[in-house]
C-alpha cells in the first residue's frame, strides 16, 4: 500500500475526522512513512492558515451595509402606502401647469345647464391682461348635456386645433 | 402588517401578549438576531462566492427569507442551521448566474483596518492565501470545506445544511484539505 492510498485518512485525520480505531491506525502508519509525515505537517500546517485568516475580524461596514439594507427592505410596506397619492398630486400640478402656462391659449369652458337645457347663458368672462404673451380665458356659455346623464363635461379649447381636453365628472343625487 | 404574525420573542425580551406588539417592535428584535448571526452569513456567503458585493445581496436575501420564515425557524437554535442552509443556497443561485471570480482586488476589504498596517498587511496576504486556495476547489469541496473547516460544523451538520451523505461530505473535505494544502504549498514555494 502506497502513500495514495493513505491520503485521504490522513486529510481526515489532520482535521480531526476519523473515529479512534481508524485514527490509530493512521497513526502507526504516519509513524513509519517519511511522505506521509511531510503530507500531515503541510496538512496542519495550512489549515491552521486558513483557519486564522478565516477568524480575522470583518470590517463593520459591510455589516451595517447588509442590515441597513435589510431593515430598509423591511420597512418598505408602511412607506408605500404613505406615498400613494404622490402620482396623483403630480398629475394634477401638470394640468395645472399646462392649463395656465400655455402660449396665447384661449382656454372654453362648457358646461352643462343645471336645470335648463335650452338655456345658454354667458357665465364670466375673465381677462388677464399684462405679460408679454396675451393670455384670456373664458368660461362662455352653458351647452346641453351630452348624452351622458347626472355628468359634467368640460371641453378645453386651446389655439392649437390638435389640443382639445375633455374632463369628465360624474355628479351625485342628480339625476335629471 | 406581514410580520405581525410572527413571534419575534429573543432571550433578552419579554412580551406582554400577542397585541401590545407592534411592527417596530418586531423588527427591533429582528435586528437583534440579525446582529447575532450576520458574520456567520455574509462570511460564509463571502468564502463561497469570492466577491463581496454578492456577499452582500446573499445576505440581504437570506435575512429577509428568515424574517418572512419566523414562524418555521422558530426554535432560536435552528436560526444556525436554516441560515446555513439558506445561505449556500442563495450561493448556488448566485454562482449559476455569474462566473466564479477570484477577486484578489476584493480580498482586503473583508479585513477590519483596525490593526495597524503590519499587521494588516499580513492579514491581507492571509486573505489572499484563503480566497485563493478556496477557488482551487471544486464547489462541492468548498462548501464543505467552508462549513466544516472554517466555520467548525460538524460533519453530520456539514451533511444536513448541504442534503448530503456524511460519507460524501468526508470524501470532499479530504479531497478539499489535500487541494488546499497544495496550493499554500504552492503559494510558498513561488515566493521562495
Amino acid at each position: 500500500m502506497n502513500c495514495a492510498d493513505w491520503e485521504e485518512r490522513v486529510a481526515l485525520y489532520a482535521g480531526g475526522d476519523l473515529p479512534p480505531a481508524e485514527a490509530d491506525e493512521v497513526e502507526r502508519h504516519v509513524a513509519d512513512c517519511a511522505g506521509c509525515q511531510v503530507l500531515l505537517s503541510g496538512l496542519r500546517e495550512s489549515l491552521a492558515l486558513v483557519r486564522d485568516a478565516h477568524r480575522e475580524p470583518i470590517e463593520e461596514a459591510h455589516l451595517a451595509s447588509v442590515r441597513a439594507r435589510v431593515l430598509s427592505e423591511l420597512e418598505r410596506p408602511a412607506r408605500r402606502w404613505r406615498w400613494v397619492w404622490l402620482p396623483g398630486l403630480v398629475a394634477v400640478a401638470v394640468v395645472v401647469l399646462f392649463v395656465t402656462l400655455w402660449p396665447r391659449s384661449e382656454l372654453r369652458m362648457a358646461l352643462p345647464p343645471p336645470a335648463s337645457p335650452s338655456a345658454p347663458t354667458v357665465a364670466k368672462v375673465v381677462s388677464v391682461p399684462a405679460g408679454p404673451v396675451q393670455r384670456t380665458v373664458q368660461t362662455v356659455r352653458t351647452v346641453p348635456a351630452p348624452q351622458v346623464s347626472g355628468s359634467i363635461v368640460v371641453r378645453l379649447e386651446t389655439n392649437n386645433p390638435d389640443v382639445v381636453i375633455y374632463w369628465i365628472a360624474e355628479t351625485k343625487g342628480e339625476t335629471k | 402588517m406581514k410580520g405581525g404574525a410572527l413571534a419575534f420573542v429573543t432571550m433578552e425580551q419579554t412580551v406582554d401578549g400577542p397585541d401590545s406588539r407592534t411592527h417596530a417592535d418586531d423588527l427591533a428584535a429582528f435586528e437583534t438576531i440579525m446582529r447575532q448571526y450576520e458574520r456567520l452569513v455574509l462570511v460564509t456567503a463571502y468564502r463561497l462566492l469570492g466577491n463581496m458585493e454578492d456577499a452582500k445581496d446573499v445576505s440581504q436575501e437570506a435575512f429577509l427569507r428568515l424574517y418572512r420564515n419566523m414562524g418555521k425557524a422558530s426554535a432560536a437554535q435552528n436560526y444556525q442551521a436554516w441560515l446555513y442552509r439558506v445561505t449556500v443556497n442563495l450561493c448556488h443561485d448566485a454562482g449559476r448566474r455569474r462566473k466564479p471570480s477570484v477577486a484578489v482586488e476584493d480580498v482586503p476589504e473583508l479585513v477590519s483596518p483596525a490593526a495597524g498596517p503590519q499587521e494588516s498587511l499580513a492579514g491581507s496576504e492571509r486573505q489572499r492565501i484563503l480566497q485563493m486556495s478556496l477557488r482551487a476547489l471544486s464547489p462541492t469541496e468548498r462548501d464543505a470545506v467552508v462549513l466544516r473547516d472554517l466555520e467548525g460544523l460538524s460533519t453530520e451538520e456539514v451533511a444536513r445544511a448541504l442534503g448530503s451523505s456524511e460519507a460524501t461530505v468526508r470524501s470532499q473535505i479530504s479531497k478539499g484539505r489535500v487541494k488546499m494544502r497544495n496550493f499554500v504549498e504552492r503559494y510558498f514555494r513561488r515566493r521562495v
